[in-house]
């Protein structure tokens, strides 16, 4: 049977929240994981078969743009990861609690930049 | 399917704005979401104001004085008014809940009221929860058993308590309703009322059909479109934990030979 009613509002009326929040950035970071591996991939067997264009790629990571491109892939990674510990969690059954989900989601969102200057820092041999 | 945007027919317009009549100084403004089978026309939202000197606390006193003092038309469901049925589960301040036992004290600003989020709707504030209760009777709801006798089928405390945050349940669909993961695949994913239902029978010491209940569930779309999003536990009224009891079955079914 067709039904011709309308769809009630969703995604445009509904509060976001820390969990769904966390939730949609750990998709998003995934993908942009996922295609930053096969880049990587691109660059190393770039590097091996064409050596002496090395540098092409190497005035990219120098550009502004390349080293946004370096901060961000880095927070990226960063916050795949530990909000990948907060799913390992769930998958124990622990964490669970809607005070607990908050903190930890809180973490995982402070905890990534943190990471990412630590990184940032560390490689720049400020720390 | 991920679908961000409305369909044509469900865009929603201005609609009439009702002006306050009893001279009151302490006004709120309320926007309802109306939609009327009869006219043809898309939903529009309906902006009443409101004299809040003479309106006890709940969202639902609200809907009740302008369905008795201001505009008759208006449709919702209700009935308890305590927090039991689950008839006034209904998008307020962009979060599900039940328009009795949530305070409109609570919401700062105008008052949204939208029905349930992704549902067909039938008029104004209800939707059509009819897949939602399908799916219910899917995971057969009732208790299994081979026994045939006259004497009470006895459950130890420790059993009991099992069901403790699971029997509370009132399928008030609160929590299904705002799970994206149920919006782009209700059709299919079973929603979390109808996961935290099922595993209410499944740890039932009672029943003696759990590896059956385990194995219909144990399913790609069935189950395993919880993404652990947790709109379910933020949204429950009764202060239940969906999110938690989907998790519970994951671990059974990874622990168990299915």
């Amino acid at each position: 049977m067709k039904n011709d009613n309308p769809l009630s509002p969703h995604i445009q009326i509904y509060n976001w929240h820390i969990s769904s929040l966390v939730s949609i950035s750990h998709r998003i970071s995934g993908v942009i994981n996922y295609l930053f591996f096969i880049f990587l991939s691109i660059w190393v067997i770039f590097s091996f078969l064409f050596g002496q264009y090395y540098d092409l790629f190497n005035n990219f990571y120098n550009s502004f743009f390349g080293k946004f491109f370096v901060i961000a892939i880095t927070w990226s990674f960063t916050f795949q990861i530990l909000s990948e510990i907060r799913h390992l969690f769930w998958d124990f059954g622990y964490g669970f609690d809607l005070k607990i989900s908050n903190i930890t989601g809180l973490c995982v969102i402070f905890g990534s930049f943190i990471f990412t200057c630590l990184v940032y820092f560390i490689g720049r041999g400020i720390i | 399917m991920v679908q961000i945007n409305l369909p044509e027919n469900s865009k929603i317009q201005k609609g009439k704005y009702y002006k306050d009549k009893t001279g009151s100084k302490n006004i709120r403004k309320v926007n309802v979401y109306r939609w009327d089978p009869s006219t043809g026309e898309k939903p529009r939202i309906d902006t009443y104001e409101i004299d809040m000197d003479n309106c006890p606390s709940k969202v639902l006193d609200i809907l009740n004085k302008i369905k008795n003092e201001i505009d008759p038309s208006l449709a919702y469901r209700r009935s308890c008014a305590h927090g039991v049925c689950g008839s006034c589960a209904m998008n307020m301040d962009g979060k599900n809940g039940l328009a009795c036992t949530k305070s409109h004290d609570e919401i700062k600003g105008d008052i949204n009221i939208y029905p349930l989020p992704h549902l067909k709707v039938l008029k104004d504030l209800i939707g059509d929860l009819s897949t939602l209760y399908k799916q219910y009777e899917s995971v057969q709801p009732w208790l299994k058993t081979s026994k045939k006798t006259d004497k009470e089928n006895i459950q130890s405390k420790e059993d009991r308590s099992k069901l403790d945050g699971l029997y509370e349940c009132i399928m008030c669909a609160c929590c299904s309703t705002s799970c994206p993961s149920y919006w782009w695949n209700g059709d299919k994913y079973l929603g979390p009322a109808v996961l935290l239902q099922a595993y209410r029978w499944i740890i039932d010491s009672r029943d003696e059909d759990r590896k059956e209940r385990l194995k219909k569930v144990a399913d790609e779309l069935k189950l395993y479109r919880c993404h652990t999003i947790m709109n379910c536990t933020n949204s429950c009224p009764k202060g239940l934990n969906p999110a938690k009891a989907i998790a519970e079955i994951k671990k059974m079914l990874a622990t168990s030979n299915i």
